[in-house]
């Protein structure tokens, strides 16, 4: 007994050693650069941090009670959530129709994939430029093609209106985003086995039904952890709401909120509070997201 | 023998990798953040190497990225680079956070007399910022636009402002006469407060309360002027997007007529052929005012040295190279920024290289400084409120009253 016993230790202790000095790397940087930064910024976010005034007092939540009563906050908000809406259900019926695409593809399906990827390679910045020229009101080229065809007669400031604004900020980070939620739907649906499908053809089972009982059930890990992804990056829209319309309280986001109260108003602490809040607000929506696919689309 | 052929070899090396650091120290280059319009060409920074024997490591930012980068670097105690721009906006709050160094020591008596916008740059007593770019606004115009629409002189009041602009419209086909920007940045808060002493009045009493919530107050005939001005087409709609630095590409490419916030210094860069296809046509008049007599803002730019600059003497090298009378010189015909010291544009327009110099010079005598007793760290935070409430009055999206009292709520706010 005493014998099996360390052996058994001695077996745990090899291979959590091997398990531990591969998993160390990602811990220290992940430790360092996330945990450890969101571990001060939840500090901090209880004192006043603002280099202008003398000190660093500790205030309680008053940083979290101010952001209730800010109108700026609420409405940077409630344009989040927008965002969150429109964009994630762009990414996922637009990633899962081109994971369908890509899958049944058999002529040209390389190309095909590095141009759904293609959006993806570029760099926030440099896509929200492309698309500023796209929405400029003078030249752009929207305003162009629908002219074109006869659907409006005269240019339009597309950002003058704060619902159709919103709609164009959310579709640029979708633009973006989308490859993403195809790739990895993509790599779900290439893990069915073909031989389910022929099994449901043979029963007469019709394309919608297949997709209905077979793709959509086996791919809802895969789903989920589209979904939160998406989540995630819509609560942290940025880089194009900022292009597209600078700080223009219409499409403003949390983020751009964020960034005004730290580096422009020098409110740091009201800025380290915003972002915990947003932080928590995109964790529960994917937690949702998460659960609910997953109990949904599970046979058993 | 191989080993003290080994040996030799390694204290070599390690003598070599000792020494480095130090030569390498001795030839680097100083680094210096500055605006794009402040892109000095190689002509330039090669006069600063014949004159100072250093070498010049040039980053060209944004405005706000400037800002930005200022911000996060000395939070972390650590400065953006040895010599950084300074915008008379950011004094109050750069002062108050002690992020500078005092730059009084490093100017000469003879040259502080020179230098009347020092003020602007003094907080707590420091001067943190020496001003190099002197930036005040003047009416620019095209003046074939108003000749074609038979308008020989240029508006003096606001109001024959709107009349040129409509007659520019109808006789001269300019589609949208009237040169401002609506977007939510700087750039159209700064236009607004140039309106707002154009007709008549102030943004603050002495205790710093808003002026500009009545109706008859020149803040509100301003935001007024800018959302009539849209609405009849005499703006064009686009401005809801545009920048300040767009609007003087509309200026250049013959698209408008007036700029009416035009930058000083930039008269020299729409009278070159070579930036600018209305050269022959660009011409300055002096802000127009309700009472007839003009009023104007100064809102030049400086040079600071952060108080964790690495190389503060040649910081201070550069600052002083900046100032000379060929660098200024330089830096107005090349790069269209108007010199701050009173000898050198004195200069510039006995030689007649200043262009439209008697009206600049005219107009400099009237500039007043947006805030008499100094630019408060609150101003950041009220003067986005003026950007993003303007923008929305602008769209339709709140009324004027409602933009202006939100604008008093949140400079309220910002105080306290």
């Amino acid at each position: 007994m005493a014998q099996s016993f360390q052996k058994k230790r001695a077996f745990l202790n090899r291979e959590a050693r091997l398990g531990l000095g591969l998993s160390l790397p990602i811990i220290l940087i992940m430790g360092a650069l996330v945990i450890l930064p969101l571990i001060f910024t939840v500090i901090e976010s209880f004192y006043r941090v603002e280099p202008m005034k003398p000190g660093m007092p500790f205030v309680g939540l008053r940083n979290y009670a101010n952001l209730m009563v800010d109108d700026n906050v609420l409405t940077s908000w409630m344009n989040t959530f927008i965002y969150v809406v429109i964009a994630v259900a762009i990414e996922t019926l637009g990633g899962l129709g081109a994971a369908l695409v890509l899958n049944k593809a058999r002529v040209g399906r390389r190309w095909l994939l590095a141009a759904v990827i293609l959006p993806w390679c570029l760099p926030p910045v440099v896509n929200a430029i492309i698309w500023l020229w796209i929405y400029n009101p003078s030249y752009g080229l929207l305003n162009g093609l629908l002219k074109a065809v006869g659907l409006i007669a005269e240019n339009h400031v597309w950002f003058n209106d704060r619902m159709t604004g919103l709609f164009l900020v959310a579709v640029v980070h979708a633009w973006r985003m989308l490859p993403l939620t195809a790739i990895i739907l993509l790599a779900s649906l290439q893990s069915i086995p073909t031989n389910l499908y022929e099994a449901a053809r043979l029963d007469g089972a019709s394309s919608w039904k297949q997709f209905k009982m077979i793709t959509l059930p086996l791919i809802s890990s895969g789903l989920a952890i589209a979904l939160s992804q998406s989540t995630v990056f819509a609560f942290n829209l940025f880089d194009e709401a900022w292009i597209l319309n600078g700080s223009s309280i219409g499409t403003r986001s949390v983020m751009v909120q964020v960034y005004m109260s730290a580096f422009q108003n020098m409110k740091f602490s009201l800025g380290m509070a915003l972002s915990i809040l947003a932080m928590i607000a995109s964790l529960m929506v994917s937690a949702i997201y998460v659960l609910r696919v997953y109990k949904e689309t599970r046979f058993d | 023998m191989k080993r003290r052929i080994l040996l030799s070899a390694a204290a070599v090396l390690g003598l070599g990798a000792a020494i480095l650091p130090f030569s390498a120290f001795a030839a680097e280059p100083l680094s210096v953040l500055l605006p794009p319009w402040v892109t000095l060409p190689k002509e330039m920074t090669d006069k600063f190497t014949a004159k100072t024997k250093g070498t010049l490591d040039v980053q060209t930012l944004g405005w706000d990225e400037i800002r930005t980068k200022i911000v996060t670097s000395m939070m972390a105690n650590t400065a953006p680079a040895s010599a950084t721009e300074m915008d008379w906006s950011w004094v109050g709050q750069f002062g108050s956070a002690n992020w500078y160094d005092d730059l009084s020591g490093v100017l000469s008596d003879d040259l502080k007399k020179d230098l009347p916008t020092t003020s602007i740059f003094t907080f707590d007593g420091k001067l943190i910022g020496v001003p190099y770019n002197n930036d005040f606004r003047i009416l620019i115009y095209n003046k074939a636009h108003l000749a074609k629409a038979g308008i020989s002189a240029a508006p003096k009041t606001p109001d024959e402002l709107l009349a040129d602009a409509k007659a520019v419209k109808e006789k001269a086909g300019v589609q949208y006469p009237i040169g401002l920007p609506l977007s939510a940045t700087e750039g159209s808060a700064t236009a607004w407060y140039l309106l707002t002493k154009a007709f008549g009045g102030d943004l603050f009493d002495k205790d710093m309360k808003p002026l500009f919530t009545e109706k008859d107050s020149g803040g509100y005939k301003a935001m007024a002027f800018e959302v009539q001005a849209l609405k009849d087409g005499l703006i064009d709609p686009a401005s809801t997007s545009l920048k300040d630095v767009e609007i003087q590409e509309l200026f250049k490419s013959g698209k408008i007529t007036f700029d009416v916030a035009g930058w000083a210094g930039n008269l020299a860069v729409y009278s070159d052929a070579t930036k600018s296809q209305v050269a022959a046509d660009a011409a300055a008049a002096l802000i127009p005012n309700v009472s007839g007599k003009s009023r104007t803002i100064g809102l030049p730019g400086a040079l600071g040295v952060p108080v964790s600059a690495k190389d503060k003497e040649a910081a201070h090298a550069f600052i002083n190279w900046m100032l000379d009378t060929e660098t200024m010189e330089d830096n107005y015909l090349k790069l269209g920024n108007l010199p701050t010291r009173l000898s050198v544009l004195q200069k510039l327009n006995k030689d007649g290289k200043l262009q439209q110099g008697d009206m600049l010079i005219a107009q400099a005598g009237l500039v007043e400084p947006l805030f008499p007793s100094g630019t408060p760290g609150w101003y950041p935070e009220f003067s986005a409120a003026v950007a993003t409430n303007l923008n929305a009055a602008a769209k339709g999206q709140v009324s004027i009253d409602d933009a202006l009292k939100a604008i008093a709520e949140a400079a309220k706010e910002a105080q306290q």
